[in-house]
């Protein structure tokens, strides 16, 4: 590292410690919402845009509620590898079409290119490469997701599973010494305008 | 494509592979030879055995009372509970002896693709139709509902089936064939028979009564046919042999052999002394009414079938074995094998179990019992207890640089390579590490290995405070050096000199050391092949480790001589296992 801080590094870091890419495409921000120390690698793509066309329930917005636009919101400690794309699912509800939110929790690494439509993603996921994630799945916590996988619409992953294949099975069980190992405290060091070296 | 890089790992050996562990007598005699023989030989990570005792460092546990690993091999488990891994309920034990280990709610795999099966509406199909209708919530379902898989499009109207309701799909697939044509369970068969006998013989009755007898026989049906014809067999005193008795003096046509048999299987008592004053023997099924099943032997329909078929239709081994046991088939040849007869498939229960040490029956992992929950009252992993081991190769920029570094290159034969090996300690002490290899590695390539610091110690775990404290420190210095001050490099900038008995580099409770292999040569004289893997350089490696613990006073520590009279005393520990470490790929010429 030649200069201590670059004049325009290629990532923002907000006050909550997110690491966003410049070069990362997030539509709608104002339907974004990070928890934090959250990585957003560049070219990728988060579509906030897609926001619930329909209220959950009729009577909140009679009531004069402001309607919860939110539609991705991603805990702490995520990392979303370059190419990554998040995307609200849709689906027809009493005869229209609406997205619904897409939801994220903490320690979520999601690999290179990978799209993700899931209704939601616990903590401490790692989903691999290049990997697809349909409409409305939901992938509970300490969940592996191998290279490849096509995770179809409306499938629930359990904890403690790995799967891979397309359409994606079981394959195995994580082990109990396993969990550490889906802890991103280390990599968010290792990403951003001033990184520290990967941990030897 | 080209083939996947390899990247390098550590196989930790667990104690339980070792056969003089076992206190079993048979095993003296075993084909792997005398135990004195097996003490000093080096363990070889390509032996048969071997491959059922290496695991890596998170798959294994440890007794905290035995002071050793415990692998998936050699743990006890207990299930805790049963749950569908798709609606994530719970399913009480007790459940599970009458309805099976399948979830008995809406939960189906695609018997094709494995896929989820969803309930949809059969209206969803034509959207169009949805647009229409003015007030869409309220109309009401008419078209029914079916599975259908997201992945592959499969839907269960491809068999014919569709279900009035769209919730219980499981009792109600129960109830329809393939095709759409109803089944009767054996009860309802029962209590409709039943209903018949009391409305007297009319002739509607009687036409009825046929329609039921007419159903295919199928497993469920002929089963509770024949066990209520040999239940009122058993009643019937005055049985008389006047039936198939071919069995005849065998004595398995008599009451009592047959009660017997049948307390073998549901757990009651053998001596039955009722049954045993029962002689005579009883007959055997002699209408269909009574169980008797007459095997249709002509497959031809079948055989057309197949000629007529692709070879895509017929179903592939796993899409059979996954089909569940299905009640409604046809008995003796109902199977098909066709994959236009696969029925989805209700999803098997999961579990979650707890573990216990096999030889102190200590519990060393348990979950908490819901299932929403991944907490565990207890687990003690293994690498809470010893050092981890990473792999590097190691890069020595500069003219006399020995290795290229990428971990995607192969190895070139005879050409010396050097790999940094990272220990991180675990543990709140102190740990002394000892590190023993064999001069080449076994097998038929013996590829030659040096540990350069084959003994050091390692600094203990410091608190998680420390940790956090430092790290703060690190970022505000921002520096390359992020070790911490206790870093110190061997190797010089300059000279990169590798020196013989220091290590690499040293941080907070980690050692870095370096390894210096020189890779086989791959060439075979008699031009034969190379066997699986034998062009990967696995290295095995003895670890001992020694530290002082605080003298708990309940365990009986495994090391002899231990000051056991002061509880103050710190007590000294060792813990020695087998690994294996995988380096990289040798470069076939
Ligand atoms: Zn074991
Ligand atoms: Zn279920
Ligand atoms: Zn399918
Ligand atoms: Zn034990």
């Amino acid at each position: 590292m030649s200069s201590r801080r670059a004049p325009r590094g290629e990532y923002i870091e907000t006050d909550t410690g997110n690491k966003v890419a410049r070069k990362a495409t997030l539509v709608g921000t104002q339907n974004i919402m990070l928890g934090g120390k959250t990585v957003i690698q560049p070219e990728v793509m988060i579509r906030g845009d897609l926001i619930r066309s329909i209220q959950s329930s009729t009577s909140s917005s009679a009531a004069g509620a402001p309607p919860n636009n939110t539609a991705v919101a991603i805990g702490r400690y995520c990392f979303l590898s370059r190419g990554a794309c998040l995307r609200p699912p849709g689906r027809h509800y009493k005869g229209a079409f609406t997205y619904m939110p897409l939801r994220i929790g903490d320690h979520v690494f999601v690999g290179l290119g990978s799209v993700i439509q899931a209704a939601s993603i616990g903590s401490h996921v790692h989903i691999g490469a290049r990997v697809v994630v349909g409409e409305f799945a939901i992938i509970k916590d300490y969940v592996r997701v191998l290279d490849g996988t096509v995770v179809p619409p409306n499938m629930v992953v359990p904890s403690f599973t790995i799967i891979a294949g397309q359409p994606a099975r079981v394959i195995g069980e994580v082990p109990e010494g396993g969990h550490e190992a889906f802890e991103l405290r280390e990599l968010y060091k290792t990403v951003g305008n001033n990184p520290h070296p990967a941990p030897s | 494509m080209a083939p996947l890089p390899f990247s390098p790992y550590t196989f930790i050996q667990c104690p339980c592979s070792d056969s003089t562990l076992l206190a079993r007598p048979a095993d003296a005699k075993s084909p792997t030879g005398a135990d004195a023989e097996e003490d000093e030989r080096t363990f070889d990570p390509r032996a048969p055995r071997s491959n059922y005792s290496l695991y890596p460092l998170e798959y294994l546990l440890y007794c905290e009372d035995c002071h050793q690993i415990r692998c998936p091999r050699c743990v006890s488990e207990e299930i805790a509970t049963y749950y569908c891994p798709s609606c994530l309920f719970e399913v009480p034990s007790s459940n599970l002896k009458s309805e099976g280990n399948r979830c008995t709610r809406s939960c189906f795999q695609c018997p094709i693709c494995i896929g989820p099966l969803s309930v949809t509406t059969q209206e969803t199909r034509h959207p169009d139709a949805n647009l229409l209708s003015a007030d869409n919530a309220a109309t009401p379902h008419s078209g029914g509902f079916s599975l259908t898989c997201s992945y592959c499009h499969w839907s269960s109207t491809e068999i014919g089936v569709d279900f009035d309701k769209p919730n219980g799909i499981h009792a109600q697939l129960a109830k329809i064939r393939n095709g759409g044509e109803s089944r009767l369970t054996a009860k309802e068969r029962k209590e409709r028979r039943k209903e018949l006998s009391h409305r007297g013989d009319s002739a509607a009755a009687a036409a009825a009564r046929e329609e039921i007898e007419e159903q295919v026989p199928d497993l469920e049906n002929q089963f509770a046919n024949l066990k209520s014809f040999y239940n009122s067999q058993l009643a019937d005193p005055t049985a008389a042999d006047n039936g198939l008795s071919t069995l005849g003096d065998l004595g398995f046509s008599s009451p009592s052999s047959l009660s017997r048999i049948m307390n073998l299987y549901t757990g009651g008592k053998i001596s039955d002394n009722k049954a045993k004053s029962r002689l005579g023997a009883i007959r055997e099924a002699l209408t269909p009414e009574e169980g008797l099943l007459v095997a249709n032997l002509d497959e031809a329909a079948l055989i057309s079938q197949l000629h007529q078929s692709e070879h895509c239709d017929t179903a592939s081994m796993a899409q059979i074995t996954s089909q569940p046991p299905n009640l409604g088939e046809p008995a003796l040849h109902g199977a098909s094998r066709f994959t236009s007869s696969l029925r989805p498939i209700p999803h098997l229960l999961r579990t979650k179990r707890s573990k216990r040490c096999p030889v102190c029956r200590h519990i060393i992992s348990k979950p908490e019992p819901k299932v929403q929950t991944t907490r565990f009252r207890i687990r003690l992993v293994a690498g809470s207890y010893i050092p981890s081991i990473s792999i590097k190769p190691l890069t020595l920029p500069g003219p006399s640089g020995s290795s290229s570094s990428n971990p995607s290159d192969l190895l070139i034969s005879l050409k010396p390579v050097h790999y940094l090996l990272t220990f991180k300690n675990p543990i709140f002490e102190t740990i002394k590490v000892t590190l023993a290899t064999p001069a080449a590695t076994p097998g038929r390539f013996p590829s030659k290995v040096t540990v350069l610091c084959p003994q050091f110690d390692i600094d203990a775990n410091t608190d998680v405070w420390d940790e956090a404290l430092k790290d703060n420190d690190r970022s505000d210095k921002s520096s390359r050096n992020s070790g911490g001050t206790t870093r110190q490099r061997r190797g010089t900038e300059a000279g990169y000199q590798l020196e013989v008995g220091k290590i690499w580099e040293r941080g907070r409770n980690w050692v870095s050391i370096v390894v210096e292999v020189v890779p086989a040569s791959l060439r075979l004289e008699d031009g034969g092949m190379l066997r699986e893997d034998e062009d990967i350089l696995e290295i095995p490696m003895f670890v001992r480790i020694e530290w002082e613990a605080e003298n708990a006073g309940d365990d009986g520590g495994i090391v002899p001589g231990a000051g056991g009279k002061d509880k103050d005393q710190k007590e000294k520990r060792e813990l020695a296992y087998w690994c294996v470490l995988g380096l990289g790929k040798i470069k076939q010429n």
